[in-house]
C-alpha cells in the first residue's frame, strides 16, 4: 500500500487485570495477543466474533479508551499511548456502543447532538451549523425538539451517531451498535453505516457477532481467542462454513441453505451472501 | 382453547392520567395454553413489556379481566403473593441482577424467603442449577462474578426457576449471548418445558428465535394486539409485518422473494429442511422437464 494506514496496530497484546478473591493467585485475562492490523483511510471493516473473543477490546484500542500491554496503535500517525493526543484521536475516531441509552446526555436531541462541540468551546454558529449537517446526514433533523427517551432504540442510536459526527470524526466504529435493537432498525443502520462510508468517505469498523451485518463489508476479520484467526472479503471468509461454525459464529439460515445447495450440485456462487443475491442465484 | 393458564378479555391499561396520559394496551383480548410457548412480539413501545408486567401483577389493569392461573388479578385482595411465585419473570440483562456472594446464595434467595424447609430449599436450588447446565459440584460454591456472561444469565434464570414457577416470562433472554451461548440457552428452555411444565412467555425481538422456539406469536403494534397465529403463519405476510415495524426471518425474507419470482414454493414451507427438500424436488422436476 502506499498510502498510509488510518489506524496502525502494531504487534498488540493486551491483559484485563483480573481481581477474583483475596485468597486466589494474582491473575490477568489475556484478551489480545500479537495482534497487528492496518486499516486503510475510506476502508469498510467488519470485525466478527463470538462474546469474549477480543473484538470490542481490539476496537477499544483504535480510539484510545485502552491502550496496549505490550506493543503500540498509532491513529493517523499519532500514538495512543501519548496522553496529550487523546482528544486528537478520539475526535478522529468516534465510537457507538451497544447500548442507546448510556451514550445520551442532554434532556433535547439537538443539544445531545451539540454536546462534545460544546464541551470543546467552538463558537455557537459554526455549533450550529455543524449539528444541523449531522442530524440531516443520520436523518432526524425532524426529531429535534424531542427528548431522548422519546426516541425509539434505532433513533437513539441515529442520534449516537449524529454526535460523533459532529466531530467530523475520519473514522466510526460501532461496537455491536445493533444488537439491541429491533431486526429492521438494525439493518437501517448498518445501511446508515455503508451511506456514510459512500457519501463522506469516512472509514468504518463494524464490531458485530451477526454473519448478514458483514456481508457487505470490503474487509472482514474474525478474532478468537485475542487473535485474528481469519480475513479478507466477505465471499473469502464465509466459504468455509464449518470454520465459522467451529468460531460460535451462527450461520444465517440463507447461507446455509445455499451452502447445502451447493453441496448438492447447485451452481450458488460463493459471491452471494445476502437474501436477495442467493435468490438470484438459486433462481438462475 | 382446551386449557388456558392465562386468559385476558378486553384488558387497558393507560399509564399516567391527566394531560400526560398514555393508553399503553387497548383492548387486548387472548389466550395462552398451558403448557405451550409463546412469543410476544412488536417494535419497541408497542407495550410487550406493560403487557408481560400484568401477568404477574406487577401492572393492574386500567379496564378489563385478566386470570392468571385461578386468580383474577383485577378483583380486590387478588393473592398477588402466590401468583408472583407462579409466574416467574426474568428481566432484559438479568445478570445485572445477581448479587449472592456464590452461586448456591444468589439462587437460595427467593426460596429461603418461601418459608420452606433447608433441604426444601437445598432440592430445589440443587435441580435448578442442573437444569440450566451448572452441575452443583462445579459451580454451586463459585462467585456468580468470575463466570461468563452466558453462565451468569443462567445463574439468574436458576434463581427464577427455583421458585418452581408455573409461567415463565423472558424478556429479550438472548440479547448478547453468542451462538453457543444462545443455543445452550434454548435447550434449557425446551427442558423446562418438557419436563418440568412450565408455560414459557418471551418477549423478543429475535425473529430466528422465536421461530425456533413458540407455538404461537401475539404481534403488538402501538398498545393493540394486531395479529396472533403460529410462526409459520405469521411469518408469510411481510407487508404486514414491514407495517408493524417487523421483519420475517431471513429464511422466510429469502423464500418470499422466491415465491415472488414465481417459484411454486408452497407457503407451508417454514424450516432449513423443508426448503433444501422443495428447492431440491422442484430442480429434479425441472431437469425432467427439460429432458422430455
Amino acid at each position: 500500500m502506499n498510502t498510509s494506514p488510518l489506524i496502525d496496530i502494531q504487534q498488540i497484546s493486551y491483559s484485563y487485570p483480573l481481581q477474583i478473591k483475596a485468597n486466589s493467585p494474582a491473575q490477568s485475562l489475556k484478551a489480545l495477543q500479537d495482534v497487528s492490523l492496518q486499516i486503510q483511510p475510506g476502508e469498510y471493516l467488519a470485525v466478527l466474533g463470538h462474546n469474549g473473543s477480543g473484538k470490542s477490546t481490539l476496537a477499544q484500542h483504535c480510539n484510545a479508551l485502552l491502550t496496549p500491554t505490550t506493543g503500540r496503535v498509532l491513529v493517523a500517525g499519532l500514538d495512543t499511548g501519548d496522553n496529550t493526543q487523546r482528544r486528537a484521536i478520539r475526535d478522529c475516531v468516534g465510537m457507538i456502543f451497544q447500548n442507546p441509552d448510556n451514550q445520551i446526555i442532554a434532556t433535547v436531541v439537538e443539544d445531545d447532538v451539540a454536546w462534545a462541540l460544546a464541551v470543546r468551546g467552538l463558537p455557537a454558529a459554526l455549533i450550529a451549523e455543524r449539528v444541523e449537517q449531522a442530524m440531516a446526514a443520520v436523518d432526524i433533523s425532524h426529531l429535534r425538539k424531542l427528548p431522548p427517551h422519546r426516541l425509539s432504540g434505532g433513533q437513539k442510536q441515529r442520534l449516537a451517531i449524529a454526535g460523533v459526527l459532529a466531530l467530523r470524526p475520519k473514522c466510526i466504529i460501532a461496537d455491536e451498535a445493533t444488537s439491541q435493537l429491533d431486526p429492521l432498525s438494525r439493518r437501517e443502520i448498518t445501511a446508515l453505516l455503508h451511506q456514510l462510508h459512500q457519501e463522506l468517505g469516512l472509514t468504518i469498523i463494524q464490531v458485530t457477532h451477526l454473519l448478514e451485518e458483514a456481508a457487505l463489508a470490503q474487509r472482514v476479520i474474525v478474532m478468537e481467542q485475542g487473535r485474528i484467526v481469519t480475513q479478507g472479503t466477505p465471499s473469502t471468509v464465509f466459504a468455509d462454513v464449518e470454520r465459522l461454525r467451529q468460531l460460535k459464529l451462527s450461520i444465517p439460515e440463507p447461507i446455509a441453505l445455499a451452502e447445502r445447495l451447493r453441496a448438492s450440485g447447485f451452481t450458488i456462487s460463493r459471491e452471494a451472501l445476502t437474501v436477495e443475491a442467493i435468490a438470484r442465484e438459486i433462481l438462475h | 382453547m382446551t386449557d388456558p393458564i392465562i386468559s385476558v378479555k378486553n384488558l387497558y391499561h393507560t399509564y399516567q392520567s391527566g394531560p400526560l396520559q398514555k393508553a399503553a394496551l387497548v383492548d387486548i383480548t387472548l389466550e395462552i395454553e398451558r403448557g405451550s410457548c409463546s412469543a410476544i412480539i412488536g417494535v419497541t413501545g408497542s407495550g410487550k413489556s406493560t403487557l408481560v408486567q400484568h401477568f404477574n401483577g406487577l401492572l393492574r389493569p386500567t379496564s378489563g379481566s385478566l386470570v392468571v392461573d385461578g386468580v383474577n388479578i383485577k378483583a380486590k385482595g387478588a393473592d398477588l403473593k402466590t401468583l408472583r411465585q407462579r409466574v416467574g419473570l426474568l428481566f432484559q440483562f438479568p445478570e445485572s441482577q445477581l448479587f449472592g456472594h456464590t452461586v448456591y446464595a444468589d439462587v437460595a434467595f427467593g426460596p429461603r424467603r418461601l418459608n420452606l424447609s433447608k433441604s426444601e430449599v437445598r432440592t430445589r436450588v440443587l435441580h435448578a442449577l442442573n437444569t440450566v447446565g451448572l452441575p452443583p459440584h462445579d459451580y454451586a460454591q463459585r462467585s456468580p462474578f468470575e463466570l461468563s456472561g452466558g453462565q451468569r444469565r443462567r445463574v439468574a434464570l436458576a434463581g427464577v426457576l427455583a421458585m418452581s414457577p408455573k409461567i415463565l416470562i423472558l424478556d429479550e433472554p438472548t440479547t448478547g449471548l453468542d451462538a453457543d451461548g444462545r443455543n445452550e440457552f434454548y435447550q434449557y428452555l425446551h427442558h423446562i418445558q418438557q419436563k418440568d411444565a412450565v408455560t414459557i412467555i418471551l418477549v423478543s425481538h429475535d425473529m430466528s428465535e422465536v421461530a425456533l422456539l413458540a407455538d404461537q406469536l401475539f404481534v403488538l403494534h402501538n398498545g393493540r394486539l394486531v395479529a396472533q397465529g403460529s410462526p409459520r403463519a405469521i411469518f408469510t405476510q411481510d407487508t404486514l409485518l414491514r407495517e408493524w415495524g417487523l421483519m420475517e426471518p431471513p429464511l422466510s425474507e429469502l423464500l418470499i422473494l422466491l415465491r415472488k419470482k414465481g417459484l411454486p414454493i408452497p407457503e407451508q414451507v417454514f424450516t432449513l429442511d423443508e426448503a433444501f427438500n422443495v428447492l431440491q424436488a422442484l430442480r429434479t422436476t425441472q431437469h425432467e422437464r427439460k429432458n422430455v
